[in-house]
């Protein structure tokens, strides 16, 4: 297997030497697929091994059942692996870490030095950030639940999602479908979509967050000319992209990110709409996908449900990245902002 | 036809009580079922949270929310409270914590003094309910995910944001049909109607 | 109304005795023991009287125990409960039912449309009272010409038309069924017998008599009903009655906590009812005992004439 992998590499990077840019860009999207989640997990396994002697942090863990200490590993041991310390209550219910009562963390991002813990889920008592969280990796999902679902002859090229919202109704994700010019979808294709998307999230995948360089995020994103515009304004600020791989998609996102995938409960893909762009943006109609979703745990009346999902039917009216001409740079700063 | 006994002067429970008790089936007969109820008191007076069948957790909450409303309403100087719960509870020294710590957590309560949960079973198994009895004002975390009315949750924000915007277009729909009365009637009188249609939307 | 009569064992046995009776019926009534029993028990019924006298709303649960429902859950409807309620007050409006416990001895006129005079009187003392509600009912015993009778009476039957206490007092045991297999002086009361005026606040005295059993055998097995009011119940038991009644006996039962609240009425229900019915009983109470004074001046007036 190490083998195997370590033969796709070297060709990979023989590619990307060669600078076959055209090639690559003609990659199926089963293959860009394989070939970012592999790129992805070399550059974990190289952060991994950079990190070299194992240091020891410590960690004051705040909440139930009760105060403790725990010596972790730095750089390496995770919010996550610190509540397989405490019970399995606390792995499958806590969906944020808070660190020093300030940041939030990820819960599969190794922690870098001492700090204070606290687990949040969805019922602490102030799960703001956690909503946001959760709607923001709905809006991932919904990307990963989109490439996934179509047949192998539409190529489907992600575009952006905005920040999370949750009162706007419905967490959404634009892509650019460029063979399917005036696609309505039937009710049987949102079922199915609603579908694909459920059955991506039961095999509870954990989110795994990597901060990589300009130039890999480049390479990985090398099939999609959208995201390729955005990268080199979400890497402005400090030349790092933040990606985010569930299963075998990896995505740009701002994060944070809930623990995993197996959070999200009932959930529905409702309505996607056009957005028409002008003439001389060159993706000049994306489709916006919208669903609702309730993490797991989160029991409601069908009726209740049944008022969300009409609601989500509705255009969102976040901002289109084409709308106008001058949104260009606009649909990057979206782009950073998710 | 029966008389209500009337020697005696008891406490409403705040629970509901079934009109027949449950027999607990057991060759000791009566007694033997007293002795299982016993025991199941004990622990629950213990642990304060145990998981057991459903009928006995049913039949064995009545029994220690009597004992603790006895307790409660005589206190322990009355000799027939102490010694029920000297009955009741086969560790002696529950019995102080019966009345050192039971009766002071309760006695200005308004409600009931357990809660009996239904345990989750296997979904397609034939085995007997299961249910988690527990004294209130345990040091245990929560068991029910109890604050279901935090507005901060995501499907009462989701809900909320659903009631506004019907409430939105509510009253857009009766400014419009406002505004269009009033040009019907008066088409000078324009300007009410437009300020009529803000002011629901500003509100 | 129920007229239950039964044989006294033997004809011959009561001739015999016949004069016997009235001796041994004096002598146990009035023992010079129990004149200080009464004494200290009434000690102790005065310190519940004040002690209960916080609430004496509750305290008529004691005096109108059919003013409280049913405690089986499954014949309650609160509806019928008030208007029954309301229908017993109306009824205690036309005649005076007294306060009169188990052990009581009462005088009830009925009216009867066979009889002479189209009353029936009948004098015994009240073994059982039970039911509740307009059901209300007691039975009263008495021996009459060497004859155990009962008498079933309906407490608001519209056919009663006097209810009169004769001797107000309470005896051991809740229930005297065992009267019936007691020697018959312990329920022989003359018809013609005078009522017995209590001074007015004293608590209501306690009778400590203890009866003698005939011996067996008897209707039920009274050794195993952990009965107060009997004398000579171990004379007439043998080994295997005293085995079986150890293999019998319930000490487990008076702990049984829910089998007591199943038979009571909570606190916070009686309240309700009591708060409901408190205020018309005590005025009733207030004008009987108004009526009782002035006929206790009148009669002795037509006793003169």
């Amino acid at each position: 297997m190490k083998r195997h992998i370590l033969c796709l590499t070297t060709r990979l990077t023989q590619n990307s030497l060669i600078k076959t840019l055209p090639l690559s860009r003609f990659l199926s999207s089963k293959e860009a697929i394989d070939r970012r989640y592999h790129l992805f997990m070399l550059e974990k396994k190289r952060q991994y091994d950079k990190v070299g002697r194992i240091e020891k942090i410590e960690v004051q863990y705040k909440g139930l059942p009760n105060e403790c200490t725990l010596i972790m590993n730095k750089d390496i041991s995770t919010p996550y692996d610190c509540a397989r310390h405490l019970s399995q209550f606390h792995m499958e219910t806590s969906a944020l870490a808070l660190i020093d009562n300030t940041i939030y963390w990820d819960m599969h991002r190794p922690l870098t030095e001492n700090c204070t813990l606290e687990l949040q889920s969805f019922t602490c008592a102030d799960p703001h950030q956690v909503n946001r969280a959760f709607w923001r990796t709905c809006s991932f999902m919904l990307g990963a639940c989109a490439t996934v679902a179509f047949k192998d002859s539409v190529p489907v090229k992600l575009h952006s999602f905005p920040g999370p919202d949750i009162r706007s109704g419905s967490f959404i994700y634009d892509v650019d479908l460029p063979s399917l010019g005036n696609w309505q979808p039937t009710h049987q294709e949102l079922v199915t979509l609603g579908a694909e998307y459920v059955k991506l999230a039961r095999l509870n995948e954990p989110l795994e967050r990597l901060e990589v360089g300009e130039d890999l995020a480049l390479e990985m994103f090398v099939d999609n000319e959208h995201k390729t515009k955005q990268i080199p304004s979400i890497a402005k600020a400090n030349g790092k992209v933040t990606l985010y791989k569930v299963g075998k998609h990896v995505d740009i996102s701002k994060g944070p990110m809930i623990s995993t995938t197996g959070q999200i409960g009932r959930v529905a893909v409702t309505a996607v709409h056009k957005l028409n762009g002008s003439e001389d943006n060159d993706a000049n109609q994306l489709y916006r996908f919208q669903g609702v979703a309730l993490p797991t745990g989160v029991t409601i009346n069908h009726f209740a449900f049944s008022i969300l999902t009409d609601r989500a039917r509705k255009l969102n009216t976040a901002r289109s990245p084409v709308q106008r001409a001058a949104d260009c740079e606009e649909s990057e700063s979206i782009a950073m902002k998710a | 036809m029966n008389q209500a006994e009337v020697s005696k002067l008891v406490s409403k429970l705040r629970i509901k009580v079934p009109p027949k008790h449950r027999k607990l089936p057991n060759p000791k007969g009566p007694e033997g079922r007293l002795d299982k109820l016993r025991k199941t008191v004990t622990g629950l007076i213990k642990y304060e949270r145990i998981e057991l069948n459903y009928n006995r957790a049913d039949e064995a909450r009545q029994y220690a929310e009597r004992l603790i409303s006895e307790a409660i309403r005589h206190g322990d100087c009355h000799k027939p409270t102490m010694d029920t719960a000297n009955f009741w509870l086969l560790e002696k020294e529950l019995v102080h914590k019966l009345f050192k710590v039971l009766v002071p957590r309760f006695e200005n309560s308004s409600v009931a003094y357990t809660k009996l949960y239904n345990a989750p079973k296997p979904q397609y198994a034939r085995v007997l309910d299961k249910a988690v009895l527990e004294l209130k004002g345990n040091p245990y975390p929560e068991l029910g995910n109890k604050q279901t009315n935090n507005k901060y949750f995501i499907q009462n924000i989701l809900l909320d944001a659903a009631k506004h915007e019907y409430r939105q277009a509510k009253y857009a729909e009766v400014a419009n049909k406002i505004g269009q009365a009033g040009n019907e009637t008066s088409p000078v009188n324009t300007e009410n109607a437009e300020k009529l249609n803000e002011k629901p939307m500003s509100s | 109304m129920a007229l239950a009569i039964r044989r006294s064992t033997s004809d011959i046995f009561c001739a015999a005795k016949w004069f016997i009776r009235r001796d041994c019926r004096v002598l146990s009534t009035l023992p010079e023991k129990a004149e200080v029993e009464v004494a200290t028990v009434t000690k102790k019924e005065k310190h519940i009287r004040t002690r209960g006298s916080r609430n004496s709303a509750l305290e008529n649960r004691f005096v109108y125990p059919e003013f409280l429902p049913d405690p089986n859950p499954n014949w309650r409807n609160s509806l019928r409960e008030k208007l029954e309620r309301a229908d017993m007050l109306k009824r205690r409006n036309q005649i005076d039912i007294p306060e009169f416990y188990v052990g009581s001895i009462l005088a009830v006129t009925v009216a009867d449309q066979h009889s002479q005079g189209k009353t029936n009187k009948f004098v015994g003392i009240c073994i059982e009272r039970k039911g509740c509600g307009l059901r209300a009912e007691f039975t009263l015993r008495n021996v009459v010409d060497h004859q155990g009778i009962e008498v079933r009476y309906d407490l608001y039957d519209p056919t009663i038309q006097i209810i009169q206490v004769l001797r107000l007092e309470k005896r051991l045991d809740e229930k005297l069924f065992y009267l019936r297999d007691a020697l018959p002086e312990y329920s022989t009361f003359p018809f013609d017998m005078d009522p017995e005026i209590l001074p007015e606040g004293t608590p209501v005295p306690l009778n400590p008599v203890q009866v003698k059993l005939k011996p067996r055998p008897w209707l039920e097995r009274w050794e195993r009903q952990d009965l107060k009011g009997v004398s000579n119940i171990e004379e007439h038991l043998k080994e295997k009655d005293r085995v079986r009644r150890e293999l019998r006996a319930t000490p487990w039962e008076k702990y049984d906590l829910m089998k007591q609240y199943r038979q009571t009425i909570p606190i916070e229900d009686q309240n309700d009812i009591w708060a409901e019915v408190n205020s018309q009983l005590q005025q009733l109470h207030m004008t009987r005992k108004k009526m009782s004074r002035k006929r206790t001046f009148s009669t002795p007036k037509t006793q003169l004439g």
